[in-house]
């Protein structure tokens, strides 16, 4: 890679890192996601500006022969485990938003009911056990 | 609330001298042409049962065909037939239901057959009884396809619960307190029929299977199509495995916890 790959990568990491600290100063994102961005773009920043000699280094203990290919498999390693966490994530928040959707038909139950013995009918309450159906 | 807490309490009071209360959970997810005649044949079939229909976020007239027939708990968005079942167990938990019965909204649980199911559950003891299509004559017909699906899990299951299971598949099931409350804690929310069986097995509860006809489904079509067959072939084993590697420490932990 050239004087001038190197130079865009950093200014192209550089602009992924700010975004990233704009979008959390902004909480547009929460800190916590923020950490795996900000590692990965500081990792590449590094690996782009001061550690390119040592990506050399890097590369030949990994025996990659080509060693921009290093570069590109510590991003890819990084988005790995930033997909990971989002998958996590996702799990979890579908965990809750189902515990959600069960609470909130419970309780819009409980709500109907209690409106309906309030106001004397028990139209919707009904079963056969229970009472007099009504159409 | 205050209506659940007063039977809770009176349930825990006199185990034995109340009359039994049975709740009957149909989750429909747009059901509505089978619903209403489905309603009326169980209220006739088992009259002293409490029928609550969960709309699993259907889109068609689903309260207007149940208003008045059934109680209908709606749940806000669709969450799977698991997620359905659940919340119908959850009240069955919270209204000290001593029994609960699953039946497929789409008809091809016939309510003759629910009596015989709890019949059958009150009699063994049982936690989970599970209506088969495959142990009695006559038998089901179902695609080449399906029936291949069924007999691999219930190769699998057998293997795994160490007794014989033929229809693991099978949605039509009745359910004790214990399972109940098992359930109501955690289901799969996707294809739970046959993660279930694996749960009561880890749980130390028992399970059996009796024999029940079922019919074609009257109106609708499978909500399992060739897509979710095979993500459904792929994600219950592998939900299988995991539990079976994860739920150890939990399943022995309750054995000895449970008085």
């Amino acid at each position: 890679m050239t004087e001038h790959g190197q130079t865009v990568v950093f200014l192209i990491t550089l602009v992924i890192f700010g975004a990233v600290m704009w979008l959390v100063l902004k909480r547009k994102i929460t800190e916590r996601f923020a950490i795996l961005w900000m590692g990965i773009s500081l990792l590449l920043l590094l690996a782009s500006s001061l550690g390119f000699r040592y990506l050399f280094k890097i590369a030949q203990l990994f025996g990659i022969p080509y060693p921009p290919s290093a570069l590109f498999l510590l991003v890819i390693f990084g988005l790995t485990l930033l997909i990971i966490e989002l998958y996590s994530w996702v799990s979890k928040l579908n965990e809750r938003s189902r515990i959600l959707a069960q609470q909130v038909a419970l309780l819009r139950d409980s709500l109907d009911r209690e409106i309906a013995t309030r106001s004397g009918t028990r139209a919707d309450r009904l079963s056969p056990a229970r009472g007099p159906q009504h159409e | 609330m205050s209506l659940a807490a007063s039977v809770v309490t009176k349930v825990q009071m006199a185990p034995w001298s109340m009359q039994e209360r049975v709740l009957i959970i149909v989750p429909a997810y747009n059901e509505a042409g089978s619903l209403p005649q489905l309603i009326k044949a169980l209220q006739a079939a088992c009259p002293r049962c409490d029928v609550v229909v969960i709309k699993d976020g259907s889109t068609d007239n689903t309260p207007q065909v149940v208003k008045g027939l059934a109680r209908l708990v709606s749940l806000p968005c669709n969450l799977g037939i698991g997620g359905a079942v659940q919340t119908g167990l959850q009240i069955a938990l919270h209204e000290g239901y001593q029994f609960a019965v699953q039946v497929d909204g789409d008809g091809q649980h016939p309510p003759q057959e629910v009596a015989k199911l709890l019949a059958a559950a009150r009699e063994s003891g049982s936690d989970l009884t599970v209506g088969t299509r495959f142990r009695s004559v006559g038998g089901f017909k179902s695609t080449a396809a399906r029936r291949l699906g069924i007999r691999f899990f219930s190769f699998l299951l057998s293997k795994v619960c160490r007794s014989r299971i033929t229809d693991p598949t099978s949605g039509f099931r009745v359910m004790n307190r214990r399972a109940i409350r098992l359930f109501a804690r955690g289901y799969s929310e996707d294809f739970p029929e046959v993660e279930a069986l694996v749960q009561v097995h880890r749980a130390g509860l028992r399970l059996q299977e009796v024999p029940v006809e079922m019919a074609e489904r009257t109106t609708g079509k499978s909500s399992i199509g060739t897509v979710k067959s095979i993500l459904y072939m792929l994600k219950v084993p592998l939900a299988i495995c995991m539990s079976l590697l994860r739920e150890r420490e939990v399943a022995l932990l309750d054995e000895v916890g449970r008085p």
